[in-house]
């Protein structure tokens, strides 16, 4: 299991804490109070927003996007089992399933029905991945090893993250061979394994 | 779409995702998204009132129904609905409105809901949220309402069906050795809610906890805890 402590500008105790308070104001959202949603909202807005503006390059956009995840997370809140993955986790995850999904509408680009995207979108109560907040060495460490990825790569990856696409839609956009999109990709998330695995 | 499984793609597994996610620039949102948002759910419902599980149920006369409205926040989102008392409850729960989203609670005598109104206005009541435990009730919850003069009202949801010859009991804790205040039995739903007599001259409580016991109850919890929750 993944287990990685502590958030961007926050130390691991703080986050361990907070992962906790995050369950804690989850159960308090399954009865009703309103406090700790935005208990929930003070601690992970910006990580939400942050990744919906970055996907949307919209902050209009973006700010639905927020809006539309606290609302879902206020909803389900008695549904979604917290051993399945940390609450930021899980929102983070939604974010970006919101995000892809509206980017699509903007550009009404079909869903290919024989090809999945590259990263497939997950039904978010039923997610089964051991999600938790990467620290914020973890979130550098990355970071650093985007940096420095091959142009190319990067392009590659990012738009298989940040755009939801599939490998032939990559190809497509970037007017490269099906074969050198997958192996820039391959390549990508090889070195950013590395990088969290110090 | 496994059909498709290209064993060349890349296994993006969830901690790069998760890195993905944070390493995008940071941006606070605009102020005016919190308001917006805290608005927009104060007049929607939470998941617990939604979804087909039973919740707790209150009952309430039609006198009591100010002195309720004028309660916690909690109690301040029910809306209660007015009804004669009677001395023998069934389960309503199968056909009650969970739209509506009416807390009723079932008392089994025809005092027992003036009691329950009586606890829960009473001056020193003390709310405790209890919690599942895992593995064996991840989705249980509980909440009781403790009024050192006057009782303690306990109601309790997605409790797991009890085995032959078993039953809940719940115990208050203290600095000294936990008290047993009774007995409880959920319905075919998992759901439970009670009126316990609890002795004025207990020690403070620290904290409530739900054990699964052999029938009848005993004088020391045995068995695993099944919800815990701290005053």
């Amino acid at each position: 299991m993944w287990v990685l402590l502590a958030a961007i500008g926050r130390s691991a105790t703080t986050l361990r804490d907070e992962c906790l308070a995050d369950q804690l104001a989850l159960g308090r959202i399954a009865r009703g109070d309103h406090s700790a949603l935005a208990e929930l909202y003070d601690r992970h807005a910006r990580l939400v927003f942050s990744l919906a503006l970055r996907i949307l390059q919209n902050r209009a956009d973006a700010e639905d996007v927020v809006q539309d995840v606290f609302t879902q997370v206020w909803a389900q809140a008695s549904r979604y089992d917290t051993a399945r993955g940390a609450v930021a986790a899980w929102m983070l995850m939604m974010a970006r399933t919101r995000a892809i999904d509206r980017l699509r509408s903007r550009s009404s680009r079909p869903e290919t029905a024989t090809e999945a995207r590259v990263v497939e979108a997950v039904p978010d109560v039923t997610a089964r991945q051991d999600l938790q907040l990467l620290s914020a060495e973890q979130v550098e460490s990355l970071q650093d090893a985007l940096n420095v990825l091959p142009v190319a790569q990067r392009v590659a990856l990012e738009l298989a993250y940040y755009e939801g696409l599939t490998h032939a839609e990559i190809a497509d956009r970037l007017s490269e061979p099906l074969g050198t999109v997958k192996t820039r990709i391959r390549q990508a998330v090889i070195k950013l394994r590395e990088s969290l695995v110090q | 779409m496994d059909a498709i499984k290209d064993d060349e793609r890349p296994e993006l597994e969830p901690p790069i995702l998760q890195g993905l996610a944070q390493a995008v620039p940071q941006v606070d949102p605009p102020p005016e998204l919190r308001a917006r948002l805290l608005r927009s759910v104060s007049t929607s419902p939470t998941s617990t009132f939604t979804s087909p599980r039973p919740v707790a149920w209150w009952l309430a006369t039609a006198a009591s129904l100010a002195l309720v409205a004028g309660l916690t926040i909690y109690t301040a989102q029910l809306r209660t609905r007015i009804t004669g008392l009677e001395s023998e409850l069934r389960d309503t729960r199968a056909r009650a409105d969970a739209a509506q989203q009416l807390m009723i609670v079932a008392q089994r005598t025809a005092t027992g809901a003036q009691t329950a109104v009586a606890i829960l206005t009473a001056p020193d009541v003390a709310r405790v949220d209890l919690a599942g435990q895992q593995p064996v009730s991840p989705s249980a919850s509980a909440r009781a309402f403790w009024s050192r003069s006057r009782g303690m009202v306990f109601n309790a949801s997605n409790l797991p069906p009890l085995p032959a010859g078993r039953t809940y009991q719940l115990w208050v804790v203290t600095a000294q050795a936990p008290i047993s205040a009774g007995l409880l039995t959920p319905d075919i739903q998992g759901s439970v809610s009670e009126v316990f007599n609890t002795p004025p001259d207990i020690p403070q409580p620290i904290a409530m906890a739900v054990t699964i016991e052999p029938a009848g109850g005993v004088p020391a919890p045995t068995g695993d805890k099944y919800l815990v929750g701290t005053l």
